[in-house]
């Protein structure tokens, strides 16, 4: 047990030295690439803010006044390195508003999607996996394979007003976008894990495969367990391993599938919310929405690596 | 610190029984596909781009196999156009991601300690830096334009390659057989090509047919959030994007690049497949 | 990070945990493409608006007519340089807080600091005199009234602005109250039982913004919405054969332009522009894709602008064959690939649009297919809006596709003199100047002669019909899914307001 934990303070360890790098790397290469860009920042943040209908070169040289845009760049990083310093992710540049208001709510939001389409996923991906795993090749085997490949290859817009129409239109079960309630969750969610299901349950099949043709299953069989009871004790244990590690490689696509389903959901989630901040030029979001789904990035992966130990007692010599 | 086979291993396919009827489909898809790429919209010489505002959305007929789309141009021109460009993409990205990832991903697991350390800090570091952020900084900076979205797509897909290059060749480092051969002074490249290509290729392929089809989705998810080529170029992933608001006055119109999209993994997967047995 | 975290994700749950709205039918929810992510008067203001959360000074009817609001009477000094406002007794804010001039001078004092309409008047001064608004000009502006109608000069608390002058809250003296503001997605409504006026029928509303028209069109087909604004011609046709709902279209004084630099030596002969304007397929854009085929713009200003549209002006036409014939005589000879050349230069150019409007880089392309017939080499840019006002102050433009709204104010001169005054506009002309336009502009921005002022707003619109600086391409329709069983909707063709407070549900 003492080992074990030794073991997590090593991960934790780990894991807290990468969130550091993180935060440095993702706060100066999006400053970098928000400096590259062309086009006037001034007249790109005029625009976020005021509309076509009212924004024009005047509002621009206004906002460039307003924020000092004229500074020369390592002035405005300087400025963003200190604020973050004193943990203070400044104003956005658009909405005027503190970063850290606008980030708490839609963080929510989106960690309920993720963890949701999560779920989903394997709630898809888990019995898919494990009953074509068990049967390698049989015809159910190559069903899954296509409607896997069909699956993949349908962009997640398209995938969520098909899946509006039929359960918010048609069948009347959950509504059809917005987020009232626990039950805005659930096409949101569906749409994002069946795109994620369409590659993991391959996954939970290989692994499946992997462990059933292994050495220790066929010795559990000869020492005469039963094949449900050898499933459970270890074909499933083993084939959890890969799977999960898999999930931790999916997150960071999941970051970005948000953003489409947010759109079409009407999500106020904050993979939307760092599209507009790139397009408004709103360096100060940009930064500090970066600087989170980085540092979630490392919090999930950390997560991933304690449940590998869990389960896998060999994990924890590593 | 990550340790799986991400996807299928080469132990799972062996056990595959023989399917010459699925590999000579999948190479007759693969060759059909490369026709249509490279004979484009000549083939059946008609201009993807020329419209007529009085007949758009209008089903199959003789003078336009596929229909119409919501400028009334020719579907059959433009699928035709968009292989072209969707293929060269998925090609393009599944080489420049796919070289060094799997390189990298081998040098990892032959060096192992620091250089493995350094490669698979810097992995992580890549994938938490938003891709999406990375793809439309590129796509900003030159709109509009083709190239820098296939740089974007091409830089976030590389970790895969690498993930899965450096746990499998690491597992087929540490057998004994293997071990044997090194011991033996049998050079890098021999031990490369007899023991590491047999075992990473077919996985490989695998990650590369579905890598293929991220590449083309993702220019329909850039496309969603106003990202993309200029018009009038026609892309299967644009195509996705552009159709969806006519889905349900004619729904058969989103589906055809969708449907052109599942035929190129289906096709690549089925001769991937075929190439691991033989 | 982790206190934020926390608080995120309780956030979350509450809102996860609230049930969905009982099905009293004292609520409706309403949806439309507009985000709002910012207190800000001057970035916020138009929804703050149309949910009548605050109100301005001046109202004004469906008409454009102009009527009290905050304000019970206003008039102008004889010289016309001094407005008076007088303000409207006993009106409380959300907050409770009393409305009185100096309230009204902080918001006005705001808004004519921030980029925004206010700084488009030749305005000196803005002052509290004896409880009334008095605003002093440089230059007689009869348009005023009608600028402190427009949704930058709403009237928000002053306890709506933090210390540093900051808007930090949504409050108002409309007949509706913010409830709860998730931005930029959602703000729940609750009734102002203290408004001055007739109070609002209904007890909540809920206003979403889906960015998406499909996700608009499915909100309304479901019922999940009971009023859709903002639909687009796909979802519009669609809903019209749901037996649900109603849908209906009003004419909006929007257009669809194309901006054209004049001073560009492809362009500066009037015959230029005409050529381009005769190689727009109007009616074609007009049935494929906006769908309102009697909305083709044969001018500039639509039929929504009673006073500026004109019944007798000479309508723009599509022929190709004349705009071939045009180019020629200008010296534009047909190069091997059939696009004109002249003096060895090809005419190639590039259109500058923006994809906030789906419907724009469409017709973007339409235009692209058209103009190679004629020989001109069109290159789409879609990008962000600012590159437009951008290449305008850069001379880099060459043209530009955009939708022009010229019923920002109940009165357009304050647009038409921004686009077509002296030098042009960043939405309007560029590298062209006509001093009768010009002298015309002046007159109707001063006079209150209503004959006098109609005259010159005739001149204004022939010699922008002759002239085309900019030429119109279609007029908008706002488009709207409601409910069948919701009665009172209005919809205002000036988008001010959603109506809300006339609103209410058919007895069953």
């Amino acid at each position: 047990m003492a080992h074990y934990f030794k073991s997590v303070l090593t991960v934790l360890a780990a894991r807290g030295l990468q969130a550091i790098i993180v935060a440095v790397i993702v706060g100066i290469v999006s400053f970098a690439m928000m400096q590259a860009l062309p086009g006037d920042a001034a007249f790109r943040i005029a625009a976020g803010r005021y509309g076509y209908d009212m924004m024009d070169a005047a509002a621009a040289e206004a906002v460039r006044l307003e924020l000092g845009l004229d500074a020369p760049w390592f002035v405005q990083l300087w400025g963003w390195l200190g604020q973050l310093a004193q943990f203070d992710l400044g104003n956005s540049l658009v909405y005027g508003t503190p970063v850290v208001d606008e980030i708490a709510t839609q963080l929510g939001y989106s960690l309920l999607l993720a963890g949701g389409a999560i779920v989903a996923s394997l709630m898809i991906a888990l019995p898919m996996g494990v009953a074509t795993g068990l049967n390698p090749d049989s015809l159910l085997d190559r069903i899954c394979m296509g409607l896997s490949v069909f699956l993949r290859a349908v962009p997640a817009f398209a995938l969520g007003v098909v899946l509006v129409l039929v359960f918010a239109v048609q069948l009347k079960l959950f509504p059809v976008a917005g987020f009232r309630g626990i039950e805005n969750l659930i096409l949101p969610s569906f749409t994002l894990g069946i795109g994620l299901a369409a590659v993991s349950n391959r996954v939970v099949r290989d692994a499946v495969v992997d462990a059933m043709n292994s050495d220790w299953q066929l010795f559990a069989r000869t020492k005469g367990l039963s094949a449900r009871l050898t499933l459970a004790r270890h074909v499933l244990r083993n084939a959890a391993l890969p799977v999960v590690t898999y999930v931790g490689v999916q997150l960071a696509y999941l970051i970005e599938g948000v953003v489409i389903v947010e759109t079409v959901f009407a999500w106020p989630g904050i993979g939307h919310a760092l599209v507009h901040a790139i397009f408004g030029r709103d360096i100060a979001m940009v930064q500090g929405t970066a600087l989170t789904l980085g540092l979630l990035y490392v919090a999930l992966n950390l997560c991933v690596d304690l449940a590998c130990r869990g389960i896998d007692p060999r994990e924890r010599a590593v | 610190m990550q340790q799986t086979n991400t996807i299928p291993s080469t132990h799972a396919q062996t056990k595959q029984t023989k399917q010459p009827l699925a590999k000579v489909l999948g190479f007759a898809l693969v060759a059909g596909l490369a026709i249509a790429a490279i004979g484009g919209p000549g083939l059946i010489g008609v201009d993807p781009a020329k419209q007529s505002l009085l007949a758009t959305l209008s089903p199959p007929s003789l003078a336009h196999p596929l229909g119409t789309d919501h400028l009334g141009r020719d579907m059959a021109a433009r699928l035709l156009s968009g292989a072209q460009l969707s293929l060269s993409l998925a090609l393009l990205s599944v080489l420049t991601a796919g070289l060094p990832g799997t390189i990298l991903g081998v040098t990892s697991a032959w060096f192992g300690g620091w250089t493995d350390r350094i490669l698979g800090a810097f992995a992580d570091a890549v994938l938490a830096m938003p891709g999406l952020l990375l793809v439309l900084m590129l796509a900003a900076i030159a709109p509009g334009s083709w190239w820098t979205l296939y740089a974007g797509i091409s830089l976030t897909l590389w970790v895969e390659y690498f993930r899965y290059t450096r746990q499998r060749a690491r597992i087929v480092l540490a057998d004994p057989s293997v071990e044997a051969s090194r011991l033996l002074g049998l050079g890098p490249l021999l031990l490369v090509r007899r023991h590491l290509i047999p075992e990473i290729g077919p996985g490989l392929l695998t990650i590369a047919a579905f890598g293929a089809a991220t590449a083309v989705t993702a220019v329909a998810a850039l496309g969603f959030v106003n990202v993309g080529v200029r018009p009038p170029t026609a892309e299967w992933g644009v195509m996705m994007t552009e159709l969806l608001p006519y889905w349900r006055e004619a729904p058969f119109l989103i589906l055809q690049p969708v449907a052109c999209l599942v035929i190129t993994v289906l096709a690549l997967h089925l001769s991937v497949g075929g190439l691991r047995r033989s | 990070m982790l206190k934020s975290l926390s608080v995120a994700a309780a956030i979350a749950l509450t809102a996860a945990a609230a049930p969905a709205f009982a099905e009293t039918r004292s609520s409706v929810t309403i949806a439309s493409p507009w985000e709002v992510a910012s207190y800000d008067p001057a970035v916020a203001g138009f929804t703050i608006q149309k949910l009548q959360i605050m109100e301005n000074l001046v109202d004004a009817d469906a008409t454009g007519a102009l009527r009290p609001g905050l304000a019970t009477k206003w008039t102008a000094s004889e010289d016309g340089l001094t407005w008076e406002f007088t303000l409207r007794e006993g009106v409380r804010f959300h907050d409770g807080s009393a409305f009185d001039a100096e309230a009204a001078v902080l918001a006005l004092t705001r808004a004519w600091g921030q980029p925004g309409l206010l700084k488009k008047a030749p305005i000196t001064d803005i002052a509290a005199q004896d409880g009334k608004v008095v605003v002093t000009l440089e230059t007689p502006f009869t348009a005023l009234p009608a600028f402190m109608a427009h949704a930058t000069t709403i009237i928000p608390a002053p306890a709506a602005f933090d210390a540093e002058g900051k808007p930090v809250a949504l409050i108002g003296t409309g007949p509706f109250a913010v409830s709860a503001f998730t931005p930029p997605q959602s703000i729940s409504l609750l009734r102002n039982e203290a408004y001055w006026g007739e109070k609002a029928k209904l007890e909540t509303a809920t206003y979403l913004a889906a960015g998406r028209a499909e996700t608009r069109a499915l909100l309304a087909e479901s019922g999940d919405a009971d009023i859709v604004f903002t639909l687009d011609a796909a979802g519009y046709s669609h809903l019209s054969h749901v037996d649900t709902i109603e849908t209906s279209a009003v004419p909006i004084p929007r257009v669809v332009a194309l901006k054209v630099n004049s001073g560009h030596p492809f362009f500066n002969d009037p015959k230029a522009r005409q050529a381009l304007s005769l190689a727009i397929p109007r009616d074609g854009i007009a049935r494929a894709i906006t769908r309102f085929p009697e909305a083709a713009a044969d001018q500039l200003f639509p039929p929504a602008l009673n006073r500026w549209h004109s019944a007798t002006i000479e309508p723009l036409q599509t022929d190709l064959e004349a705009a071939k014939t045009l180019l020629a005589d200008l010296g534009w000879v047909p190069g091997d690939d059939g696009i004109l050349t002249r003096d060895g230069e090809r005419f190639a150019i590039t259109l500058r649009t923006f994809p906030d409007r789906p419907e724009l880089p469409l017709i973007a392309t339409a235009l692209q297919d058209q103009w190679r017939e004629i020989g001109i080499e069109l290159e789409v840019s879609v990008a962000s809006y600012s590159e437009i006002p951008a290449g305008h102050q850069d001379g880099s433009l060459h043209v530009a596709l955009y939708a022009r709204n010229y019923g920002l104010t109940p009165d357009p001169i304050g647009s038409v003199l921004q686009d077509f005054g002296p030098g042009g506009g960043d939405w309007g002309a560029m590298g062209w100047e006509n001093q009768k336009v010009v002298d015309a502009l002046k007159v109707i921005a001063s006079t209150s002669d209503q004959e006098l002022r109609q005259t010159n707003i005739d001149t204004v619109a022939n010699l922008l019909q002759q002239e085309l600086p900019v030429i119109p391409v279609v007029w908008y329709q706002h488009t709207v899914s409601i409910d069948k069983n919701l009665e009172g909707v209005i919809i205002d063709p000036l988008q001010r307001s959603y109506g809300l407070s006339e609103m209410y549900w058919a007895k069953d």
